[in-house]
């Protein structure tokens, strides 16, 4: 990322190969919708060629990109805050569990639909930190910088998200 | 250590979040109390299953459309120019004629001229086996460094020495996939229009590849010059590829879509939906083209 900082522009594509699945998929856990999710990667990207004299070489090249990543996310909610965009994490809930592969095991499928709805029913900050630990594998550390909060604090709402994600799946279980 | 303690711990562990020393404290405690180790398999199915949540893969357009945001970038930096010394030094150092590159030429000025003494001295014996196995050499040589120019020159931000660039491939034997990537990327993003047009001339007759009709198929999507839609709908109908005619119908939704542009891609749907060639007089060949010469294409390009 130092050398794109240098003025390298090309090595931006390195960082797109290496990452964009990864935004892609913060995204779209916290949107719902995978069309917007790409845009707002594009938009990503394009904060990152625009501002890459603010990136310090500090810290990881990861916790930069959700840094700007919730900044884009933040502006792009606030903008269709009148649309019906915030129900589509939920919307996208009531259909999972539809489309399931029958190569799989029914039962776990079922599971599986089930704890992906609970997720998307849980409240932006919850679910945002569980996608960070559990599917982006941050260590708390990182996930602390990207949050601007401390370590202390990122363990105790991982802790508490955990427990609304089983309170939520068992009333859907139910 | 406590139960409580434990608990509110087994995600952290889970996530591999612990020290070793907490770890070791929390493996010890789990040894020895059923009730936390209960509690773990309960948290810990959860914590798999959710592993198990899939996000869907983003479109096939993320890809072009990242790069070509890039390209656009990159241009919109290189058209502030800056003209202090260190600015021109840093053009200098920017002006990408690789290294390698220049070793290339000069090694092979080197070796011409080892070549031709070669041929002098031998004149008077008998040595034609090596001579034939040297040249088949320098001809590798050549055309490696062809490949070499291509790749260098086809970033660069003059269009000339894009075009330059395109122009090479059609003097290489066997394109790598490497230029053939370059090439359709080109295709796709290059800002300049003539660029895109010659592009598309060096690959139609390459599409006998299956990767480059794929990409021609793809850059219907792409393209928003009526130029480069018109004269791909007739590499299509060329090509008899069929698979364009999902992205040929989702042209025609385009909402300022040139006239003349939109009763070609209707006429191009209609030729290759009924399987008629589109000339009567010869049947398409992967080797040809019925695109008009780059120069006409240039000068309609610039009006
Ligand atoms: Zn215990």
């Amino acid at each position: 990322m130092l050398r794109v900082k240098a003025g390298d522009v090309d090595r931006m594509g390195l960082l797109f190969e290496r990452y964009h699945r990864q935004l892609f998929g913060f995204l779209y856990h916290m949107l719902g919708r995978a069309d917007a999710s790409e845009d707002l990667v594009q938009n990503v990207f394009y904060r990152m060629l625009k501002y890459r004299h603010t990136f310090t070489g500090e810290g990881e090249f990861r916790t930069w990109m959700y840094h700007l990543a919730r900044n884009v996310l933040a502006d792009y909610i606030k903008k269709n805050r009148h649309d019906r965009h915030h129900t589509d994490v939920a919307d996208m809930a009531e259909h999972l569990g539809g489309g399931r592969r029958a190569d799989e095991d029914l039962e776990k499928d079922q599971e599986v639909a089930q704890l992906h709805q609970a997720l998307a029913q849980l409240s932006p900050e919850n679910r945002e930190i569980l996608v960070l630990s559990r599917f982006q594998e941050m260590k708390y550390a990182q996930i602390a910088q990207v949050l601007n909060t401390t370590e202390g604090a990122v363990k105790v709402r991982v802790h508490r998200a955990m427990n609304e994600l089983k309170t939520t799946y068992l009333r859907i279980e139910n | 250590m406590n139960c409580e303690r434990t608990k509110e711990q087994l995600v952290d562990y889970l996530g591999s979040q612990l020290s070793a020393s907490e770890q070791a404290e929390l493996t010890a405690h789990l040894a020895e109390c059923a009730d936390c180790r209960e509690e773990l398999q309960a948290v810990e199915s959860m914590w798999q299953t959710l592993g198990k949540v899939r996000v869907p893969e983003p479109s096939a357009h993320i890809r072009p459309d990242f790069y070509a945001m890039l390209a656009t970038f990159k241009e919109s930096v290189d058209t502030t120019p800056d003209y202090t010394l260190k600015g021109l030094w840093q053009w200098w150092l920017n002006l990408d004629i690789p290294r390698p590159i220049l070793r290339a030429v000069y090694s092979l000025c080197l070796l011409g001229v080892g070549l031709i003494g070669g041929y002098w001295f031998s004149n008077s014996r008998t040595t034609g086996a090596a001579d034939q196995q040297q040249i088949a050499q320098l001809a590798t040589q050549v055309g490696n460094m062809r490949q070499m120019m291509m790749l260098a020159l086809i970033e660069n931000p003059s269009a000339s020495e894009r075009l330059r660039a395109v122009s090479y491939t059609k003097q290489l034997d066997e394109p790598t996939t490497k230029v053939v990537d370059a090439l359709l990327s080109t295709l796709d993003n290059d800002p300049n229009v003539n660029v895109r047009l010659a592009t598309l001339e060096a690959l139609a007759p390459l599409a006998q590849d299956p990767a480059v009709r794929q990409g021609l198929v793809h850059s219907l999507a792409r393209q928003e010059s009526p130029l480069v839609q018109t004269a791909l709908a007739d590499v299509m109908v060329q090509l008899q590829e069929r698979r364009s005619v999902k992205p040929l119908r989702e042209l025609l939704k385009q909402e300022n879509l040139d006239e003349s542009v939109k009763s070609k891609i209707e006429q191009t749907i209609q030729t290759l939906s009924t399987g008629r060639p589109a000339a009567p007089s010869t049947p398409p060949r992967n080797d040809q083209t019925n695109l008009t010469s780059p120069a006409q294409r240039a000068a309609v390009a610039t009006v």
